[in-house]
């Protein structure tokens, strides 16, 4: 990921003794870092796949290499959140449709339930550093709709981010690439309807064969990772989230096989949490999903299964 | 409306000074109430417009899928 162009070489003399030599970092010419909200990227893809009980199926249907439909169905139990310890669930049922249209320039992305909910998601390219993106969840229950829109500016080696929701809600946040392996940032934010506000810091070190990175905020989350891509097939991560206000600390470790035909994530939790994702390819365009969540501590026990169907 | 109170008996006096306090007050709650209004006209026209967009702007885009394509399964 490092963006350095090496010089060029004239004799294969001088090729061994320079390729020892360190090279020599253009401050003035480093690459672009990762989106701020990303910078865990690496980590929440090994170590946190959408888990689900229940029966999923999913069909999208390409009518253009831009514009595809989708239909899904689900049905297993759904956990509401609950005060005591006990975990309650209710066992539910729906139909999703959707509609996606992915252009280099514009995306909109659509979702319609059969309860009336909406999920909505426009990302649009305004000139090539700007970028607005918005989402909403929209609902027919008064006061429980939410919209969020964001404005990424990219610069050279620098990425900004603006954000207001409603509810009062404004956040900004900044990255820095400072070498080429590591970056800095910082947001801030400020929740009018709760009263709430807070700052957070982050960084990033990445090189081809690992990524680190921590994040601490005023909310009193501290989140550390560390993900090692062992090989091309397998890449093992750990993360630390510790919540310095409430003294709560959880720690997993899990790993992420990307094989010729499926693609095996597992994980271990410091809560008694075990949890695996694989999704096989059984034929072009055929994808079959097993999800296992179990936990020692609640008893709570995860299983689900599903088909999907399509790119 | 508050603009339109009408005070009896008080006096000039009074209700100079009551209609100088209400005057900033009612812009300010004017706007809120339009934007309220306005927010409110948008959240209805996206939760039920928003789909049909996207579907009109992709049966639009090269190239044009046909209209019996978008309910058949194949």
């Amino acid at each position: 990921m490092a963006g350095i162009v090496p010089p060029t070489m004239g004799q294969k003399g001088q090729e061994t003794t320079s390729s020892k030599v360190e090279e020599k970092v253009d401050y003035l010419n480093l690459p672009c870092p990762i989106p701020y909200e990303e910078i865990h990227r690496e980590a929440l893809m090994s170590l946190k796949p959408e888990l689900f009980e229940g029966m999923r199926f999913d069909f999208t249907k390409g009518l253009n290499p831009k514009f595809a439909l989708s239909h899904s169905v689900f049905m297993g139990p759904t956990e509401i959140p609950s005060q005591s310890s006990e975990t309650i669930k209710i066992p539910t049922a729906h139909y999703e449709f959707g509609a996606n249209y992915i252009d280099p320039k514009l995306m909109l992305v659509g979702r319609i339930l059969t309860d009336g909910r909406l999920n909505a998601r426009v990302k649009c390219d305004l000139t090539d550093n700007l970028t607005l993106k918005a989402n909403a969840q929209l609902t027919n229950e008064p006061h429980m709709s939410h919209g969020m829109a964001t404005f990424d500016y990219k610069g050279n080696d620098y990425r900004a981010q603006f954000q207001m929701g409603n509810g009062a809600l404004f956040g900004a946040s900044y990255i820095q690439s400072v070498t080429p392996h590591l970056s800095f940032g910082g947001e801030v934010f400020w929740a009018g309807q709760h009263r709430k506000s807070g700052v957070g810091y982050a960084a990033r070190y990445n090189t081809d064969k690992m990524v680190a990175t921590g994040q601490v905020a005023s909310t009193g989350m501290v989140a550390l990772s560390y993900v090692q891509k062992v090989s091309e097939k397998v890449s093992l991560a750990s993360d630390l989230m510790y919540n310095y206000l409430s003294r709560e600390v959880t720690s997993s470790v899990g790993y992420d096989y990307i094989l010729r035909q499926c693609r095996l994530r597992g994980k271990i939790d410091s809560n008694g949490c075990t949890s695996a994702f694989l999704e096989e390819r059984l034929n072009m365009g055929l994808n079959f999903i097993l999800s296992a969540e179990i936990d020692h501590r609640r008893k709570d026990y995860k299983f689900g299964f599903g088909l999907t169907v399509g790119e | 409306m508050a603009s339109r109170v009408v005070v009896k008996g008080k006096g000039k006096g009074g209700k100079e000074r009551r209609l100088a306090e209400e005057r900033p007050s009612s812009t300010a709650k004017c706007v809120k109430e339009w934007s309220t209004w306005t927010l409110k006209k948008a959240k209805v026209a996206v939760h039920y417009g928003f789909i049909p967009l996207i579907i009109i702007i992709g049966m639009n885009s090269d190239p044009k899928p046909q209209l019996y394509q978008l309910l058949s399964p194949v």
